[in-house]
């Protein structure tokens, strides 16, 4: 109770700002009259009198300090009286505030950003109810190249049949259709056909309207259509009054029954969910190879864990492959959590953009540390005279210590709203899934975080000039010539200092270069088709288009390409290179031993018309293209690529040879060039791939690829005016290049080389002005030392060597130990790579001398500028 | 001259309030004196450690202080004792002969005493 009264009385004391210096001051003047009246009358003068009543006293700052220590809220005040020195002393030296602030700020935006980026991905929980029940479903193949986790529908039925873990289950694929609302022009939409536990599984309530029902889901029922966020705005403007509206989608009569919220999405962007209407006969036989296109995700029943859904789904595994050998026996079931389904890709690059960025963090905490200390030194009077008024040394260090943490608070802010800035560009830049829409945002969490680190930062490396302070001895600090010495204080722990800050560089210079040798390795691969000049032109006719009537459209509007002005060649294909999609089929071959239920060759089937191999440009390296008797073929014949023949037939010639398909006999007439990044993968070898003609073989859905000489956006307009022509019903999907394509392709590895490159950069730049720091010190430092060895007969060169000696030994053993370190550290990287190993020799010693020169470069100066001072000068400087 | 020492950290508030006890109101300067003057001139009263020593008590309201002409026309903060103050003396007081009884009590103990 008193303690709480005093602590009471205190605090007002603070608040209402009531000092007792007035009544303190009055009580020490009374007492020094009192006591030189006492002296005086043992027979002082009065002047000695005043003088010895005074030392009696001693000093006047210590008293006040304990008066103090009693009146008031004690860390409070102390802290606002030292804030405010500490801001009067920032703005007395306002370069090296600026120099502080903005290397602290770079770190912690670096950081910050980086950080972002991770916690929106890999911590923070997804923005799904209880989203740590959400489980991916992936089909896989036991051996061999899987279709990317898509599941075929009858398999899916199965496991909706017979699981005992999941409390609804998803199925969904995408699809694109056009759309046409009311007199509007027909609208290209992506689109995705779901079913209704969709909305089960994703839980999300509906921002309008409602989401589709069960009785949505059968076949014929009246078809409904979700619309998303973004496709509610593009399509539609936003219009609130939407729900109930009827549209037109693959002339089929729709109704739109909802729109969800905005930042909702369950894999990819996409305009709208339309009630798929599946049932387990929609797919036929086709269970095994063939078209895999359908997602699968899960709830989990309360209280199931992922392991025990795994087990069931085995369970299932193993009897669909006892109960249909021949299509599931090479398949089986397996789960992820939806986090590392959709994030686990681009987790190890995460995690190591984010140590990158820690690295970075820890040479701008370095630089400043070495700042902070250059300036204890240089301030080691002022910290003297403090102490001499009577200023105990714990004092004098919480100042230094506010000081520090004042000035990370102003870097991090800074650096705070620099990475605000960052992962706002980063949102709407970044490729793949973690540019799509909502994913990478700054909360309060991250702010916290930044904040903390920025304060720790403060104190970790503030604590430094702290010791340096403390060990000030008063009357050597106070007489000015502490230079005659050389003061060698603190030097070590520069050195110290140095050498690790040259050292971490070594590891982000080296992590930067192995990264941008696998980028330019991945760059330099050869493609298998030119993608210079190569637009490519989404076109999908409804899925239940006639054969014929898909034929006709897509020959007419061939043929209308083709007589475009600035058209060289064009062709069509069912997916272009760098696209994720995937068309798997099994074959036996002719020359090859034949085993029931175990097809001899799998692999990637395309669809192709037109004139595509010149269009794409790539060679034909036996044989023939196909003619236009094979595209109306009922037996079509086939080409493959060189992986086909490499890995099947090394030895012989492929053409005349036959590829089987289900009893019939698919004669091979050419062999093209391998094709990277059939399936999406440019990092993948390429595997073996069959092409078929496309008008004899179906698909609806379609890529023309057409080689320009014309600019290609007005080659691009043309198309869409020629394809509104042939068919006003029909809308022209996303116009692009092949290049484009390949951007977004590399995007990663790229990202990855730039990022950890920047960070480099800039690591080098502070080491350079670290090093640079330090030499300039120690050589203002030691002025009186070098007119003295001069005097003495050293020359200029001795003393440059002096100091280039002095900074490189600290650089050379943290260059040694960055070089272990990075051989440590760089095995993180190895998912990363591509066509380099982390330990390559050449790369090192590159890297080593990069940094060699820039430092040396950056010691030269100040080294060379203390060997030319003239002797006298440096002997009178006092 | 011999070396004086500086009061126990603790003992001297108690200093303090039995020396306002049996000299009524008194000043800063006074209170010091008088307390180097009843230690016989052994102790050494510090004005750093007093001050914020007379302002606690006065906080905690064992002390209140004011205003007040001293003599040859000089004004001077004067200290006096509240109730709350005689109340905290007595008991400080019996605590600490409590303390000194058992500490004496040590010192004089010998093994046989013990057997």
């Amino acid at each position: 109770m008193k303690t709480l009264n005093r602590c009471l009385i205190r605090l007002r004391n603070f608040v209402t700002d009531r000092r007792g210096d007035q009544r303190l001051r009055e009580e020490l003047e009374d007492y020094v009259a009192r006591e030189a009246e006492a002296n005086i009358q043992a027979g002082m003068s009065e002047e000695e009198a005043r003088r010895q009543a005074r030392l009696k006293l001693g000093s006047a700052e210590a008293i006040r300090e304990q008066y103090h220590a009693e009146e008031e809220v004690l860390l409070l005040e102390y802290l606002a009286q030292d804030t405010r020195f500490s801001l009067r002393q920032m703005r007395r030296s306002p370069g090296f505030t600026l120099v502080v602030v903005l290397t602290m700020a770079l770190g912690i935006a670096a950081a910050t950003t980086m950080f972002t980026v991770v916690y929106s991905t890999l911590l923070r929980s997804l923005p799904y109810p209880q989203s740590e029940r959400i489980v991916a479903i992936h089909d896989t193949r036991i051996t061999g190249r899987s279709a990317g986790g898509l599941m075929t529908g009858p398999r899916f039925y199965d496991i909706e049949a017979r699981n005992r873990s999941f409390s609804s289950l998803a199925i969904f694929d995408f699809d694109e259709s056009t759309l046409i609302a009311g007199k509007k022009l027909p609208i290209y939409v992506r689109g995705a056909r779901a079913n209704a536990g969709f909305w089960d599984v994703f839980d999300t309530a509906p921002m309008l309207g409602r989401v589709f029902h069960a009785r949505d889901d059968v076949p014929h029922a009246p078809l409904t259509v979700v619309l998303s966020y973004p496709g509610w705005q593009r399509l539609f403007g936003g219009d609130p009054k939407i729900i109930g509206e009827q549209v037109k989608l693959d002339q089929q009569t729709a109704t739109i029954v909802g729109v969800m919220p905005r930042g909702f999405s369950a894999l990819g962007d996409v305009d709208l969910w339309h009630a798929a209407q599946f049932t387990p006969k929609a797919w036929g036989n086709d269970r095994g190879d063939g078209l895999r296109d359908t997602n699968v995700f899960g709830r989990l029943r309360l209280g199931v864990t992922l392991a025990q859904a795994q087990a069931d789904l085995d369970r299932i595994g193993e009897q669909l492959r006892k109960e249909y050998p021949s299509s599931d026996g090479a398949w089986r079931f397996t789960s992820e959590t939806l986090r590392e389904d959709r994030y686990g890709p681009v987790q190890s690059a995460l995690v190591v953009l984010l140590i990158a960025s820690a690295l970075l963090l820890l040479i701008a905490c370095i630089n400043v540390a070495n700042l902070l200390l250059s300036r204890a030194t240089t301030r080691q009077r002022e910290v003297a005279l403090r102490q001499a008024l009577g200023a105990s040394g714990r004092r004098v260090a919480f100042q230094l210590l506010v000081e520090s943490v004042l000035l990370a608070l102003a870097g991090g802010g800074t650096g705070i709203l620099l990475a605000f800035v960052l992962t706002r560009t980063a949102a709407s830049s970044l490729s793949g899934i973690l540019g799509q829409s909502g994913t990478i945002h700054m909360d309060g969490v991250v702010i916290g975080v930044a904040l903390l680190i920025s304060v720790t930062t403060g104190i970790v490396f503030g604590v430094v000039p702290v010791l340096e302070a403390r060990k000030v001895q008063l009357h050597s600090a106070l007489k000015q010539g502490d230079t005659r010495l050389g003061g060698s204080s603190g030097n070590w722990l520069r050195s110290v200092l140095v050498g690790v800050q040259v050292g971490l560089s070594l590891v982000l210079l080296v992590g930067a270069s192995l990264l941008a040798d696998s980028l330019w390795n991945l760059m330099k691969q050869p493609l298998g088709f030119e993608p210079e000049h190569l637009l490519t032109v989404r076109v999908a006719l409804p899925w239940n288009t006639r054969p014929e009537a898909v034929r006709n459209f897509y020959n007419d509007v061939q043929q209308r390409i083709e007589n475009l002005p600035g058209v060289e060649a064009a062709g069509q294909i069912s997916s272009p290179p760098m696209t994720d999609f995937h068309v798997r089929g099994s074959f036996d071959a002719d020359w090859l031993p034949q085993a029931s239920n175990q097809p001899a060759i799998s692999a990637e089937n395309r669809n192709i018309a037109g004139n595509l191999l010149v269009a794409i440009g790539t060679p034909l390296l036996a044989g023939r293209a196909f003619s236009a008797a094979d595209q109306v073929s009922t037996v079509p014949p086939v080409l493959v690529n060189e992986a086909l023949v490499r890995e099947f037939l090394p030895k012989g010639n492929p053409i005349g040879h036959h590829l089987l398909l289900d009893g019939q006999a698919h004669e091979i007439v050419g062999v093209v060039a391998d094709v990277r990044g059939v399936s999406g993968a440019i990092a993948a070898e390429p595997g073996p791939a069959v092409y078929w003609p496309a008008n004899a073989n179906g698909g609806w859905h379609r890529y023309f690829l057409v080689r320009t000489k014309a600019p290609p956006e007005q080659v691009a307009q043309s198309i869409r005016e020629q394809v509104y022509e042939s068919d006003p019903q029909q809308s022209v999907g996303e116009i692009g290049t092949m290049d484009q394509l390949i951007g977004d392709a590399v995007a990663q590895p790229r990202l990855n080389a730039a990022v950890v490159a920047s960070f480099a950069g800039v690591a080098l730049l502070l080491a350079c002005i670290g090093i640079y720091g330090v030499v300039s010190y120690l050589a203002a430092q030691r002025t009186q030392e070098i007119g003295v060895r001069m005097a003495l007969g050293a020359t200029r060169g001795d003393i440059t060597r002096f100091f280039v000696r002095r900074a490189m030994v600290p650089a050379a053993i943290g260059l040694a130990a960055g070089t272990v370190v990075s051989r440590v550290s760089n095995r993180l990287l190895r998912s990363q790579l591509y066509g380099v190993q982390p330990d390559d020799l050449r790369l090192y010693l590159a890297v080593l001398l990069v940094l060699l020169v820039a430092l040396l470069a950056a010691t030269l100066g100040p080294a060379i500028r203390a060997g030319k001072r003239e002797p006298m000068d440096a002997l009178r400087t006092e | 001259m011999k070396t004086k020492k500086d009061v126990q950290p603790g003992t001297l508030a108690l200093m303090v309030l039995k020396t306002l006890d049996v000299m009524g109101e008194l000043h800063g300067y006074g209170i010091a004196r008088r307390i180097e003057q009843i230690s016989g001139d052994i102790l050494f009263v510090n004005q750093g450690t007093l001050y914020p020593v007379l302002l606690r008590l006065e906080q905690e309201g064992a002390i209140a202080s004011e205003w007040g002409p001293s003599e040859k026309n000089r004004r001077a903060r004067f200290y006096r004792l509240t109730r709350a103050g005689r109340k905290l003396l007595e008991t400080e007081k019996h605590d600490w002969e409590q303390k000194a009884a058992i500490i004496a009590r040590f010192f004089e103990v010998k093994a046989e005493d013990l057997a």
